[in-house]
Parts: structure tokens; C-alpha cells; sequence
């Protein structure tokens, strides 16, 4: 194996890294912030990608005001679905098994939803202009469009980390998965906040959604084959942590980009095997903060 | 006493409703298809469109008198592509509906399982849609019966096309990028297999398995890059194959390498997803073409489909279309559905006129596998919008002869034997 061809190799786990990132983010954020396990993440990200499908295909609005409709749309799907149903099951006692079930009801839903309205037919979106082409990098041919979004993954997850950690409403959003009653009594509507941090973890999904739509094909079910891996990422990255979930994004992307070549039988499973390492060596993921305790 | 009439009213839609099937056994007699195509997920369109098919079949035998005085019912109930699921399903098919057949199926997996329920139960199970080889090989049952091309044939032809094109354009290398599952393995195994028999000398130089369903193929493309294979044959199906093709595409893989996918690649809705970025020259097949062969039976068919439906069909249309036909084909030589060893005596060697079947050619079911024995065509894709939303359909076809994709006898015995 020869440099240039290592070198183009870690691009691709990083293309690959990226996108498993941006679905992740959102999922990594309801969980860690919102202390939810939304597992209709990934169908909040096939709902981007139809909805980016119906602006750019459809209206022919420009590609990128096609994401920003995706983020919008998944986002205030998400929120109806928090204010509607979710808040009524906060605080009880097996509220785990309830967000399950009751996450797992808005994977049907949605999915059954997507085919009222865009039928069962597999939907395409064209690369944004500009982007359709290709650059040399290492001497190899590489999509300026799987650079793009490199790139965006990397504004995402500086974003995300300067709201979370240097803005008021960010410390607002970290502090309601700690203690919410403290939250409330001083004064912060608690269920509001929750509201819209489980909206704005669905519009990343679906944000993630368009941007990887014209790479994928879109069609029904596509939300449960994102939902696993991601899963693997939040795991090994850490709950709630914008760079562990980048850095496990990473880690999984990498060493899916060179199984393929060394051991491509067992590629597969490769992913499970990093997030069984993870769990048994760091259960809390690579790069949890220090547990915090309530005294 | 107004809401005492809507009461009434009320009343007498649920009862009527509630009888009217009763009503309709009791006045004429059914031949009961009980089929199991997935309704949700990726698989979703394959178990839609063959749905649509069947039921338009039926629709078309019943509305002209029916079969020997009977009338067609066709159930679905969806699968969920779930092997034991399905089998759950199949058993109350057979105790409580009553079915005569078991009928479709998408997934192999489920195929295999299904063969076993039909097989325990002495009830003929047609297959329309699977390509395992194994159904009618290894895993071969008296009550079952396939009826549309299984993925042997498939590799049959893509080898031979290989074959010719030793002449035009030399090539030496291959690689292989497929499904991390019984289908993907298989199409490996059988192109192999009959490149091997045709003698054609060729070397292995990269071999990928991603798992079904993967969303991002860039680090296998990227190494198929460096292996630079003269031809990649690849065994994905329907968005795997779409999302493959969309992420080579900026690569320039297709410049460098002759991408070849004889069994599933050609299906429509890779068309109809990829529009105007399907590159042209990629060598494809399916097991049923919109737009191949140019008979008024293939025409007729694919704007019967269209104008039901309001979209074209892929190839699991025809395969669940193509069922339904043996079936009324079978209980009209019978004289009933209940009769199981005397429909399996009809349908071995049983000769069906399909909209796939070119000019002179009739598709007929091979005795000793039971498998339908089909002409395939592979072609190159070429720009066409005749088939909206597609782009691109198949074109420059070559035709291969039904009885040269045929697994020979000794490769049958051996399988059967282990």
C-alpha cells in the first residue's frame, strides 16, 4: 500500500465520518442535553431528504435553501412531535421503555407518512452546481461535493460547540439535562427549552438528510439503516459531546475505510467490534466529560 | 327520530358490510392466492409494484369469466421481509384462509423459508420475484415453482457478454462488489463459475462486501480505484445501486473501469432515481425491460401498468404478473385448485406467453428445477426519456438464448448432493 493511496483512503473515511457525524449530532444532542433517546432520529433525517427532494426537484428552489427548508421542516416536525406526545411521558417512572416505544411509534408514523405523500418510488436530488465535479487531491480524483461537506461537519461541530458551551441559551440547554427541577425553580421554562432543543436536534437530522440525499438514494426506510450507526458513534463518542461524537465519527469512519481493503469480509462487523471495545473499556464513551454528581 | 335513522342506517352498512364476503363465497367459488410481499422499507416499491401487477392479472382473468368456474382471490399481506415473520403468516394462510398458493416474495431469505412451510404442507408456492439459485437447486422442493429468473441465468449471460467482449475490447481484470448476503455471494460464485466454463481467462483483483442497505460506498470506490479492474461487476440492488452509482460518479470510476451488474442493475428504478446523472455505457440487465423486447405484448403490458399505477414498472411487476398467469393456466388444465399433485403435474413443463418473451420464444418451466426458463437481454444504458422520470433506459442489447444460461446437470447433482 502506498502513501498517496493511505492518504486517499483517510479522505474517504473522513467523507464517510463526516456525514455519519452530522446524523449523529442531533441524535447526540436529544440524548446528552435533552436525556432522550429519540429513536426516530434517523426518520427525522429521511424526512430531510424528502423534504430537500420536494424544494430542490419539485418547487426548483437552489440546493442549499432546499437544506435549510429540510432543517426547518424536520425541525418543527420534531417539535410538534416533543409538544404533542413526548412531554406527557417525562418523569415517569420506566420513562426509558416509554421513549422507546413511543420513538419507536414515530419511525412507523413517519415512515408510513413519507409514502402517503411521496409513494414508494425511489427519489433522487442533483449535487449542488458548483459542486458536481472534481478536484485532484493526492493525485486522485476527489468530489469537491464530499469536501464540501467535510467542511460543513467541521462548522457544525465548532457551532454547535460555541453555542453549547459560550452562549446563555446553550448553558440553559446543558444545565436541563442535569437537574430540570433546579432549572425550573430558577425561574427557566423548562418544557419550552425542551422543545426546542429536541426541534433543533431533529433539524439537524434533517439537515444531514438533504446534505446526503444526492449521495443516497432516497426512499422509505431509509431512517432505520442511519439509526444504527449513529447509534455506534454516540456510544463511542460520548453522550451529549459534540467533538467525542465527531472524533467517534471518526474513528468509525477510518476504520470502516481501510477494513474495506484489509479485511473486506469482516468489514461489517468492525463497527461493532469498536463500540463493544468502547463499552467494555469506557462505558461512558471516549470523550465523556467527568461524571457530574447532584449532591 | 332523525338519529334514530342514522342509527338504523348505520346499523345496516356494518351488518352488510360485514356479510357481504360471506355472500360472495357462498355464490361462487375461489382459487385463493395467499402472497407475502414486503409493503414498507426499501423493499417496499419491489412488493408495491408486484402487488399492482398481480392484482391487475387478476382482475383481467376474472373480468373475462374467470378460470373453469372459478373466480381469483389474491391476498397480500405484508411480509415485512422478515423470514420468521413470514412464516407465522404463511401457516395462517394455509389453516385459517385456506389458501390453494403461497405466492411472491422479494427477499431470498424469506423465499428460503417459505419453501420449507410449502413443502411441509403439500402447498404449491410460486416464486416471483427472489433470484437465489438455491430455491431451485440445493434447497429444489417438489411444491415449488419460480417464474422469473434466477441469478445463474443472470450470470450466465453477463459471462458471455464478457465473452464477446474479449473480442472488441480486451480486458484481463475484474472485480467484484456485492451484497454481504446469500444473493451477493452467489452472483460471485456463479459469474466465477461460468466464466470458468465458458474458458475465458480472467484475474481476480479485488473482491468488496459491503452489508445490504449500506448508505456510503466512497472507501470501497476509492480502492476499487486502485485495484483499476478493466471490468467491476457489481451484485447491489435497487438504492444500493443507486447510491453506488451516484457516489463513483465524480470519481470518474466509470471512465476507468467497465461497470457490469447482469442481474439487478438494469431494474427501472435505478433509471427513474439516477435521471440524467446515469452515466452512459454502464452494462446492465434485470429480469424484465420497459423497453425490451419492442413486442405489442411488452408494450401492452408496461402501459396497462402505467396507467393503473401512474408510474413504470420494475422488474418484480412481471414476475407477480407471470404468477398469476401459471396459476389460472394451471387450475384451467386441472379443473380445480384443490387437486395439489395434479397442478404440480400441470405446471412442470407448463408453457406461458410473457410480455418479456421476444418474437418466437415462449417462456416455459423447466421439469426438473421448476425453474422458469428465460430469454435475458443485457444492454447498455443510452439516453431515452420515453420512461419519465428516467433519463436513460437500456439500449445496443445483446440476446442471450434461454437454454445457454441454464445450469448444466452436473452442476444441479452436485449441489443437490451436499
Amino acid at each position: 500500500m502506498d502513501m498517496s493511496f493511505i492518504l486517499v483512503q483517510i479522505l474517504s473515511g473522513l467523507t464517510m465520518a463526516t456525514l455519519l457525524f452530522l446524523v449523529a449530532s442531533g441524535l447526540t444532542l436529544i440524548f446528552g442535553v435533552g436525556n432522550v433517546f429519540n429513536f426516530a432520529h434517523g426518520s427525522f433525517y429521511m424526512l430531510g431528504a424528502y423534504l430537500a427532494y420536494q424544494a430542490a426537484s419539485v418547487w426548483h428552489t437552489n440546493f442549499w435553501i432546499a437544506t435549510i427548508v429540510a432543517a426547518l421542516g424536520a425541525g418543527v416536525a420534531g417539535m410538534l412531535a416533543e409538544w404533542l406526545f413526548l412531554r406527557r411521558i417525562y418523569g415517569r417512572s420506566e420513562e426509558g421503555g416509554f421513549q422507546i416505544l413511543l420513538t419507536y411509534s414515530f419511525i412507523l408514523v413517519i415512515d408510513d407518512i413519507v409514502k402517503l405523500v411521496w409513494g414508494t418510488e425511489y427519489k433522487s436530488l442533483l449535487r449542488p452546481p458548483g459542486l458536481t465535479g472534481s478536484v485532484q487531491v493526492f493525485g486522485v480524483t476527489t468530489p469537491t461535493y464530499n469536501l464540501a461537506i467535510i467542511g460543513i461537519g467541521l462548522a457544525v461541530v465548532v457551532l454547535a460547540w460555541l453555542i453549547l458551551s459560550r452562549t446563555r441559551p446553550g448553558k440553559v440547554a446543558r444545565a436541563s439535562a442535569l437537574d430540570r427541577e433546579m432549572l425550573s425553580a430558577m425561574g427557566v421554562n423548562v418544557p419550552l427549552t425542551m422543545t426546542l432543543v429536541f426541534g433543533i436536534a431533529t433539524a439537524l437530522g434533517g439537515f444531514a438528510g438533504a446534505l446526503a440525499a444526492p449521495l443516497r438514494s432516497v426512499t422509505p426506510g431509509a431512517g432505520i439503516e442511519v439509526i444504527i450507526d449513529s447509534l455506534i458513534v454516540v456510544v463511542i463518542g460520548g453522550m451529549g459531546n459534540f467533538w467525542g461524537a465527531w472524533l467517534g465519527a471518526l474513528i468509525l469512519g477510518e476504520v470502516m475505510a481501510f477494513a474495506v481493503i484489509l479485511v473486506p469480509e469482516w468489514a461489517v462487523v468492525i463497527s461493532y467490534v469498536v463500540m463493544v471495545l468502547t463499552l467494555i473499556f469506557k462505558p461512558e464513551g471516549l470523550f465523556a466529560h467527568s461524571k457530574v454528581r447532584k449532591v | 327520530m332523525l338519529n334514530r335513522k342514522i342509527l338504523l342506517l348505520v346499523l345496516v352498512a356494518f351488518i352488510s358490510a360485514g356479510l357481504s364476503p360471506a355472500l360472495a363465497v357462498a355464490q361462487e367459488k375461489l382459487i385463493k392466492i395467499g402472497a407475502l410481499y414486503p409493503m414498507t422499507g426499501r423493499a417496499g416499491l419491489y412488493g408495491l409494484d408486484s402487488v399492482d401487477a398481480a392484482e391487475m392479472a387478476v382482475q383481467e382473468i376474472n373480468a373475462s369469466g374467470g378460470v373453469a368456474g372459478y373466480k381469483l382471490e389474491f391476498i397480500n399481506t405484508d411480509s415485512k421481509a422478515k423470514p420468521d415473520y413470514a412464516v407465522r403468516v404463511a401457516k395462517r394462510f394455509i389453516d385459517e384462509e385456506k389458501v390453494h398458493f403461497l405466492f411472491g416474495v422479494v427477499s431470498s431469505a424469506v423465499g428460503l423459508a417459505l419453501t420449507e412451510v410449502s413443502k411441509q404442507n403439500k402447498k404449491i408456492f410460486i416464486g416471483t420475484d427472489h433470484a437465489s439459485t438455491q430455491l431451485t437447486v440445493d434447497k429444489f422442493q417438489p411444491y415449488y415453482f419460480r417464474v422469473s429468473n434466477n441469478t445463474f441465468q443472470s450470470m450466465a449471460a453477463g459471462a458471455l457478454y464478457l465473452k464477446e467482449l474479449k473480442q472488441s475490447k480486451p480486458w484481463e481484470t475484474v472485480a467484484y462488489i456485492g451484497p454481504d448476503y446469500a444473493y451477493g455471494h452467489d452472483q460471485w460464485n456463479e459469474l466465477k463459475y461460468n466464466l470458468d466454463r465458458f474458458g475465458i481467462k480472467y484475474k481476480v483483483v479485488g473482491e468488496y462486501w459491503p452489508k445490504l442497505f449500506a448508505p456510503d460506498y466512497t472507501p470501497y470506490i476509492t480502492s476499487i480505484l486502485k485495484d483499476k479492474p478493466d471490468v467491476l461487476i457489481c451484485g447491489l440492488w435497487g438504492g444500493d445501486t443507486v447510491a453506488f452509482i451516484k457516489q463513483a460518479t465524480p470519481y470518474g470510476l466509470f471512465e476507468k473501469t467497465l461497470f457490469c451488474s447482469p442481474d439487478a442493475g438494469g431494474n427501472y428504478e435505478v433509471m427513474s432515481a439516477t435521471g440524467g446523472e446515469l452515466p452512459l455505457g454502464l452494462v446492465l440487465s434485470a429480469r424484465h425491460h420497459n423497453n425490451w423486447p419492442e413486442t405489442q405484448a411488452n408494450k401492452d403490458y408496461v402501459q396497462k401498468f402505467f396507467q393503473r399505477t401512474g408510474r413504470y414498472p420494475t422488474y418484480a411487476a412481471e414476475g407477480a404478473y407471470a404468477g398469476i398467469l401459471a396459476i389460472a393456466e394451471a387450475v384451467k388444465k386441472v379443473g380445480n385448485p384443490d387437486d395439489t399433485e395434479a397442478l404440480v403435474k400441470a405446471l412442470e413443463g407448463m408453457k406461458l406467453s410473457l410480455p418479456e418473451d421476444p418474437e418466437g420464444f415462449t417462456s416455459y418451466i423447466d421439469p426438473a428445477t421448476h425453474q422458469i426458463v428465460q430469454v435475458q437481454a443485457i444492454g447498455v444504458t443510452v439516453a431515452n426519456d420515453k420512461f419519465p422520470p428516467a433519463k436513460r433506459m437500456l439500449g445496443d442489447w445483446k440476446v442471450y438464448k434461454a437454454e445457454d444460461l441454464l445450469p448444466p446437470k452436473e452442476y444441479i447433482e452436485a449441489r443437490r448432493k451436499q
